[in-house]
């Protein structure tokens, strides 16, 4: 008998320090979860909806929950520490956590579907367009925590092997809104570019205070010293708002302003269903895309079965908003197309580079990185 | 010596698994091959005494070792260091102290618990890999630092015999022979021995050219 209906569980903060994001990521699972019960692919997708409020305790709590009712598949998490937190359930468990957001890799758990981008396919083009178009001296702000600690790894390699620097790296609690001793220690080193890897309110605050402290020394920030970021998404720019909203580099698989039938389908059923917000993001079209993946493959597989889903997904090819999308049957990372876009004064991104086809995820970069870490530059001096 | 930089990528890796539960292993082999380390059916044995020891390649090969089977401290092992010639991750089925022994016994620089985890292998990887390489490193020292100790005693000979052929005190005999193990791109010890055996030739009536210091 063919499966009929299907319980999905999302696990989304859409409260807390990252809602905004996380909120366009419920959108766009619940989104998805509407266009499937009308499409007429034979399954009927029941979410059920619930809201760790970014309390990294609450996360385990209610994925226990969602797993003690024998839902086997959950869409959710934004942040890595929420998504280590409770891959040991979803294991223990034997069900499906459907990751989607882009992250830092090093990672492939067998009860772990990645929709987001790996770091090939979005930290490794933006550092290769930074060293190329920006110059080789980087200052780098992060909230503290896996996600900007391993983007500045990868930063250090690849522009240390290039005879570049990284000036200075500074961290900050996850909500952290005082950045006035960084901006200073920013303007007083004047690198070529900031690499930004904040997240939720502390990046907006920080985008609105470093363009506000250029301006008052009459420094063109966004030229002179443009702030790059791996998670930087159209609902964001509208928290920053007002004059600190342009000239900021975004690397990432989606943007709102790829012109294509599919994308622009997307956009009006997004905006149709949620008019008041927040805006679609490359996490809203990354959890769209999971669920659209989960629904196919379990109306092919006839079943929920983890396992069975897992063996079906591998089959499916998805017209995504951002383009094809499929998945990679080695590490259950998705093919992706990465994209470079500059923010404008609509709170949209301008594009201004894209891969010419998906890329293959890499997420442990065996393909994309050196076999060695980066050696230190030798302090030599000359002595006869 | 410059410390050897971590190794964090380890595509073109080659495994090597010793286990006589080859039936277990789909976790590790699948994680190995995620990681660009290649697993073939052929490097699966039964007994580590299988395993050629001659053609293992210490920057390729990695062998994992089922800490359950018998004979797992088979391979050589260098002298001071106490290393295979490849490195070995010990997998753990009974963690008692006899069995931890005898894989660190038989070289293990890191261990993975079975049943095993595919979030362990790269972590497992990454210390087993790097501890190698570290004690490979530490131990090239240790030779080096012995092999110059040995030398010692030819570089106080060679010291007097400066000091008693150009009237110069200690320190400057020092920094004569010093200067010419540098121009010469010998080590002292190596500059030293080679002083005094010719020094020795001349005194036995051996036409050893005799070399000059101050040339």
């Amino acid at each position: 008998m063919p499966l009929q209906n299907l319980q999905v569980g999302y696990l989304f903060s859409s409260t807390g320090s990252y809602e905004l994001v996380a909120r366009s990521m419920l959108n766009g699972a619940l989104l998805a979860a509407e266009e499937v019960n009308a499409s007429g692919l034979g399954i009927r997708l029941e979410p059920s909806v619930v809201n760790p409020g970014g309390d990294l305790s609450q996360y385990s709590a209610l994925a226990t929950t969602l797993l003690k009712r024998n839902i086997r598949h959950v869409v959710g998490c934004y942040t890595s520490s929420s998504r280590k937190e409770v891959i040991p359930l979803f294991e223990k468990h034997d069900a499906l956590l459907w990751y989607p957001s882009h992250y830092e890799g090093f990672e492939s758990s067998t009860n772990v579907i990645y929709t987001g981008a790996a770091p090939n396919q979005h930290v490794l083009p933006l550092v290769e367009y930074l060293l190329a178009h920006h110059g080789h001296r980087a200052f780098c702000v992060g909230s503290n925590y896996i996600w900007a600690w391993e983007n500045n790894r990868i930063l250090r390699e690849s522009i240390t092997a290039r005879g570049g620097s990284v000036l200075a790296e500074r961290y900050f609690a996850v909500g952290e809104t005082d950045f006035h001793q960084a901006i200073e220690a920013i303007i007083e080193a004047r690198p070529s570019f900031v690499f930004l890897t904040l997240i939720g309110t502390s990046a907006y605050q920080f985008f609105r205070d470093f363009r506000a402290a250029c301006r008052a020394r009459g420094i063109d920030q966004a030229k002179e010293m443009p702030v790059a970021s791996c998670s930087l998404s159209e609902p964001e720019l509208e928290a920053i708002g007002g004059e600190a909203v342009d000239g900021h580099l975004s690397s990432s698989v989606y943007f709102c302003s790829i012109q294509s039938p599919a994308n622009l389908r997307f956009l009006k059923a997004y905006e149709l269903r949620f008019p008041e917000g927040p805006t679609a993001s490359a996490d809203a079209e990354a959890s769209y895309n999971a669920v659209w993946l989960l629904a196919r493959s379990a109306a092919a597989a006839g079943t929920d079965d983890p396992r069975v889903i897992k063996a079906e997904i591998v089959h499916q090819r998805l017209d995504a908003p951002q383009g094809k999308v499929w998945i990679d049957e080695q590490t259950f990372h998705a093919y992706l197309t990465p994209r470079i876009g500059r923010s404008n004064r609509n709170a949209k991104f301008d594009l201004i580079s894209a891969a010419r086809a998906p890329v293959q995820p890499d997420p442990y970069l065996v393909h994309n990185s050196a076999r060695f870490e980066a050696a230190a530059v030798p302090s030599l001096r000359l002595v006869s | 010596m410059t410390e050897p930089r971590l190794l964090q990528n380890f595509s073109g890796g080659r495994a090597i698994v010793v286990t006589d539960r080859a039936s277990s292993l789909e976790i590790l082999l699948t994680t190995l091959n995620r990681l660009g380390v290649g697993t073939d059916p052929a490097d699966i044995f039964e007994r580590a005494a299988a395993i050629d020891a001659t053609t293992l390649q210490p920057d390729r090969d990695i062998i994992f070792i089922d800490g359950d089977i018998d004979d797992v401290a088979v391979l050589p092992l260098s002298p001071i260091g106490r290393l295979a010639p490849a490195p070995i991750i010990g997998l753990l089925g009974v963690s008692a102290p006899s069995r931890l022994k005898a894989l660190m016994r038989a070289g293990a620089t890191s261990f993975l618990r079975k049943p095993i985890h595919g979030a362990a292998v790269y972590p497992a990887l990454f210390v087993g890999v790097n501890e190698y390489r570290r004690h490979r490193h530490l131990e090239a020292l240790l030779e080096g630092h012995d092999r110059r100790r040995r030398g010692r005693r030819d570089v106080v000979k060679a010291i007097i015999r400066t000091m008693a052929e150009y009237g110069v005190d200690d320190d400057e005999a020092y920094d004569l022979l010093r200067r010419r193990s540098m121009k010469t791109r010998q080590t002292m010890e190596d500059l030293c021995k080679d002083l005094i055996r010719s020094a020795d030739g001349q005194e036995h009536g051996e036409c050893v050219p005799r070399r000059k210091l101050a040339d």
